[in-house]
């Protein structure tokens, strides 16, 4: 029913069913057609109250009617469906009041809304001017306080100070009348100044920088000036090789010279240098010479610089090569069975190669003669080897005995006591001689020179016994602090071999030659004689009888030369056997004695033998005579003599022999016997004769 | 006899030098210490060694107790005799005779205490003393040497006193004979004679050389050794070494030693110290067992 109802009003409730705006409208389009029925107008003059009394009036008769419905059904009967129907359509104008009631309700609280809402609007409108302005604010604020901490950057530069500025910039700028008062326009001065002052010091900067340039260009002519210059100064100094000739001022021969020891390995470049500043040193010592610079020692280097240089190549070419060659020789032992001995030959020569550049050394002597020392080194084994040679200016005829006097082998062995030079001085080598069956390098000396201790020394190498090292390296100031000992040793060396060389000559023949000077050692008269100078092996000294004592003392090494002298007189047989060490003539030579007269008589079985052996190895210092000492050898042997001569003439007549003595008395002697080992008299003092007397015995 | 070499070491010119002056060295004369812990020894170059006996004999001794405690040069000559009193060492050489203390002898640069010269007859030569004895009953050293005399000095003034002559050959050694006093000397002539101290007369003369069973003649007839225990006597020399018995001048023993001896004492009827021809002393514990060598 009530659907019914409201699709019959339905145009009519639509329209205010809608906002308020729409409302408005509906008022305007009411007022302009007047035809429509406006409830919202009629809401506007009905009283509320009023409305909610009708509200309950309805309701209240509703609730009768449907009461009074009620009964009548109830009760029934024929008129009651009038009275129902009666009662009906009244509840339905009620049901349509309270439609109405109820529309108008509807109504009221919309507008209610639509003010409320109105009202809020415009409370919400002005509480965003205020959040606007107040932001504003707020903004302004902000920039206020950004303004006001605004520094600007003039205040970061350093001006300079006031009174500075005051004094220093021109007037037109500092405007003393308008800054002093203003702050403002004194800063503002104080920058024009700032930048005056800047412009003219960036013009100032620049003036110096083109300055630069400028003299840059000038220093890069001035070199190439330079660089042109050297070839021109090498021309010269090609040009000046004649003159520097003819002035004995070899620099350039030095200079290649020096060029060749770059590719000396590092000993023999120590040695060269060192022989070279001693050479040198010595010249200069003699500064009272003609400038033709008298040379003792000369240095030269000799050997090819290319396969020096070849040494250094890199290894791939010859491993190449060695693996190509092991492979052949891998095919060719199969055909040819020697070649393991032939491999293990080339393995030795290998190890025993030699560097390819040589140093030789010259040392002259006052007569003339020259060593030459030829020093090499040996790669692999890390020592230097040394070959000699004596030249004499005139030719030397040798002597039978003399053959290992000068000999290349032996003439500077022992030059430092215990140094034969037989040995490898290192000891590691004894490791890589052990791989390629090396016995000692005593067998290749001959070929290789001598690896003696001194050469090592002078090519600065030095190998420790008690902590060997694995790496040896050359020492200058070893080599240094040898030199010149060593160099003095040589000389010596050579002159008393070429001393003795010249005295065995005269030996051979007989005469023991004695030097006018030494004449004072002996009596006028010697009779007994020396009738033959030999050399014998050093197997055979040992073999002798009479040369027990010396061989036992240590005293008869392989290194040392023996020498079998015979003194003759009358029947009587004097046998020396000579030991003569290298060190001549430092250390004396050794004699043994044997006498064959009435018996064999020798240190062992009679006193007098003994101390005539004493008078001459002893008290060999009387014997030296004038430095050099070069008379040691031949005064000993006349010593040796008269010893004899004074032995046999004061032999005591035995009484139980028949016949007169067979050698008279001839020396003058004061006793025939003296002290408890009744020593003949072999002291002899000049002039006074032959006597048992006091002289100056060996302490 | 054996020696020990240091091979490895390389001679240079000083080693060579000592090992000639070793080989041709010649002990000549000994003497033990007052407190018996040091023997003295001197040799022909002049040189005097002090070893230390205590080292040398006791159980733990190495090669270094062998060798002398201290060295140094007494005379410019040999050194022929010595002999010690109860705080000197007396050494005679070449003429002259100089004292030592043996208190400050162990001291290096040690000065002799003073040196004597007896008086000689020529002047041509020095005559060197061949043997020194002391007296101690008189406190007096008898000297005898090259010039064939026997002198007398007394140790405390140093004077000397006496001089016996009679031998016609120097004087080669002495002995005391300490109940007589007498002294014993043996020379070159071939004579030991005896001598009274009281006297300085010669008592009794001994010709060793006319004994056919002691004499050598291919020797020489000289007597080098002397050594006395007051009824006995040991020499040797050119003759052999025999044992007398001296109040009735007979030889009775001859040791069978073929070299002649230089130096034989008795002590204490066991040891008999004799030195030969080299560097070294040989000490007899036993008779006729060597123990070892002292070496200088």
């Amino acid at each position: 029913m009530s659907s019914e109802s409201s699709k019959k009003r339905k145009p009519k409730v639509i329209r205010s069913d809608g906002a308020p705006a729409e409302g408005k409208r509906n008022r305007s389009d009411t007022e302009q057609e007047g035809k429509y029925y406006s409830e919202e107008a009629e809401v506007d003059l009905r009283d509320p109250g009023r409305d909610y009394e009708l509200y309950k009036y309805t309701c209240q008769e509703l609730q009768r009617l449907m009461a009074e419905i009620q009964d009548l059904k109830s009760r029934g009967g024929k008129d009651v469906a009038v009275e129902i129907e009666d009662r009906r359509i009244q509840s339905c104008v009620h049901f349509m009041t309270l439609k109405k009631l109820n529309r108008l309700a509807h109504i009221r609280l919309k507008k209610g809304r639509d003010q409320t809402h109105e009202a809020k609007q415009k409370v919400d409108a002005y509480h965003l001017q205020l959040q606007n302005l107040l932001y504003e604010v707020m903004h302004l604020q902000k920039e206020i306080t950004k303004c006001l901490e605004f520094k600007s950057k003039h205040e970061e530069i350093d001006l300079v100070s006031l009174e500075e500025f005051y004094k220093e910039a021109p007037p037109d700028i500092s405007k003393a009348e308008v800054t002093m008062g203003d702050p403002h326009q004194q800063t503002l001065a104080r920058l024009d100044w700032e930048l005056e002052q800047r412009k003219r010091l960036a013009e100032k900067y620049r003036e110096c920088l083109s300055n630069k340039e400028k003299i840059l260009k000038e220093i890069e002519v001035k070199k190439e000036y330079l660089s042109s210059l050297q070839p021109r100064l090498n021309s010269i100094m090609q040009a000046s090789l004649p003159v520097q000739e003819y002035l004995f001022m070899p620099f350039d021969q030095a200079h290649k010279q020096y060029e060749t020891a770059r590719h000396l390995p590092p000993p023999l470049y120590v040695l060269f240098v060192q022989a070279t500043a001693y050479g040198q040193a010595c010249a200069h010592m003699k500064s009272s010479q003609p400038p033709r610079q008298d040379k003792t020692l000369s240095v030269a280097i000799e050997g090819s610089v290319d396969e020096a240089k070849a040494l250094f190549k890199p290894p791939e070419d010859s491993q190449d090569d060695e693996s190509d060659s092991d492979a052949e020789e891998e095919q060719t032992t199969k055909r040819r069975r020697p070649t393991l001995g032939v491999q293990l030959d080339d393995k030795r020569k290998e190890m025993l190669k030699r560097h390819p550049l040589s140093v030789m050394l010259d040392l002259k002597c006052k007569d003339d003669s020259v060593l030459h020392l030829t020093f090499y080194y040996l790669m692999n084994l890390n020592i230097m080897t040394v070959k000699a040679k004596v030249t004499t200016a005139t030719e030397l005829i040798t002597p039978i005995s003399a053959g290992d006097l000068l000999s290349p082998d032996s003439v500077l062995s022992c030059l430092y006591p215990g140094d034969h030079g037989k040995k490898t001085p290192n000891p590691a080598n004894q490791y890589q001689f052990d791989k390629v069956g090396i016995l000692t390098l005593r067998d290749y000396v001959l070929d290789l020179g001598h690896p003696y201790l001194w050469v090592q020394k002078l090519g600065g190498l030095h190998f420790p016994k008690e902590q060997p090292q694995h790496t040896v390296i050359a020492d200058h100031s070893l080599s240094a602090s040898h030199m010149e000992t060593t160099m003095k040793l040589l000389k010596t060396r050579v002159q008393s071999r070429l001393a003795l060389h010249k005295q065995f000559a005269s030996l051979e023949h007989g005469i023991v030659p004695v030097t006018s000077d030494c004449q004072y050692l002996f009596p006028a008269k010697v009779v007994s004689r020396l009738v033959k100078w030999v050399t014998i092996a050093h197997e055979d000294y040992m073999e002798l009888h009479f040369t027990k004592d010396i061989v036992e003392a240590g005293l008869a090494e392989d290194t040392n030369l023996y020498y079998m002298a015979l003194v003759e007189r009358g029947t009587a047989k004097l046998q020396a056997a000579v030991v003569l060490n290298p060190g001549y003539s430092s250390i004396p030579p050794i004699f043994q004695l044997c006498l064959n007269w009435k018996g064999e008589k020798t240190n062992s079985n009679d006193d007098n033998i003994r101390a005539m052996e004493s008078e001459v190895n002893v008290c060999y210092k009387e014997l030296c005579g004038p430095r050099p000492s070069h008379q040691l050898l031949t005064n000993q042997l006349q010593r040796l003599c008269v010893l004899l001569d004074v032995y046999l003439e004061t032999e005591s007549h035995d009484d139980s022999v028949e016949g007169p003595k067979e050698f008279p008395q001839e020396k003058m002697c004061l006793r025939l016997f003296r002290g408890p080992s009744r020593m003949k008299p072999f002291k002899y003092n000049h002039p006074q004769g032959i006597s048992p007397g006091k002289k100056n015995s060996e302490s | 006899m054996e020696r020990a070499v240091p091979h490895a070491v390389p001679l240079g010119q000083m080693e060579v030098f000592q090992a000639l002056q070793r080989l041709h060295m010649t002990i000549f004369s000994q003497s033990v210490s007052p407190c018996g812990k040091f023997l003295a020894a001197g040799n022909n170059y002049g040189q005097i060694a002090i070893f230390s006996l205590s080292a040398a004999l006791s159980s733990e001794a190495k090669e270094e107790s062998k060798k002398p405690v201290v060295t140094f040069q007494a005379h410019d000559g040999p050194v022929y005799s010595m002999v010690s009193t109860d705080r000197h060492l007396l050494s005679a050489g070449d003429g002259e005779v100089k004292a030592w203390l043996w208190a400050e002898i162990l001291k290096k640069g040690c000065k002799e205490l003073w040196r004597r010269q007896p008086p000689y007859r020529t002047s041509l030569e020095v005559p060197e003393i061949n043997a020194l004895l002391l007296v101690p009953k008189e406190n007096s050293l008898i000297l005898a040497g090259g010039d064939c005399q026997l002198h007398t000095m007394d140790l405390e003034t140093g004077t000397f006193t006496r001089a016996l002559r009679g031998h016609t050959d120097y004087v080669h050694c002495l002995a005391l004979r300490e109940r007589s006093p007498e002294v014993l000397s043996g020379g070159e002539d071939g004579a030991v004679r005896l001598w009274d101290l009281r006297t300085a007369k010669e008592v009794q003369t001994i010709e060793v050389y006319k004994h056919e069973e002691c004499s050598r003649p291919h020797n020489g007839r000289w007597i080098s050794c002397l050594a006395t225990d007051s009824d006995w006597m040991v020499c040797g020399g050119g003759p052999a070494l025999t044992l007398w018995h001296l109040r009735s001048s007979t030889p009775t023993t001859i040791f069978p030693i073929r070299v002649p001896q230089k130096h034989v004492t008795f002590y204490q009827d066991l040891v008999l110290t004799a030195a030969g021809n080299s560097s070294r002393v040989d000490v007899f514990t036993n008779l006729g067992y060597r123990a070892f060598s002292l070496s200088f």
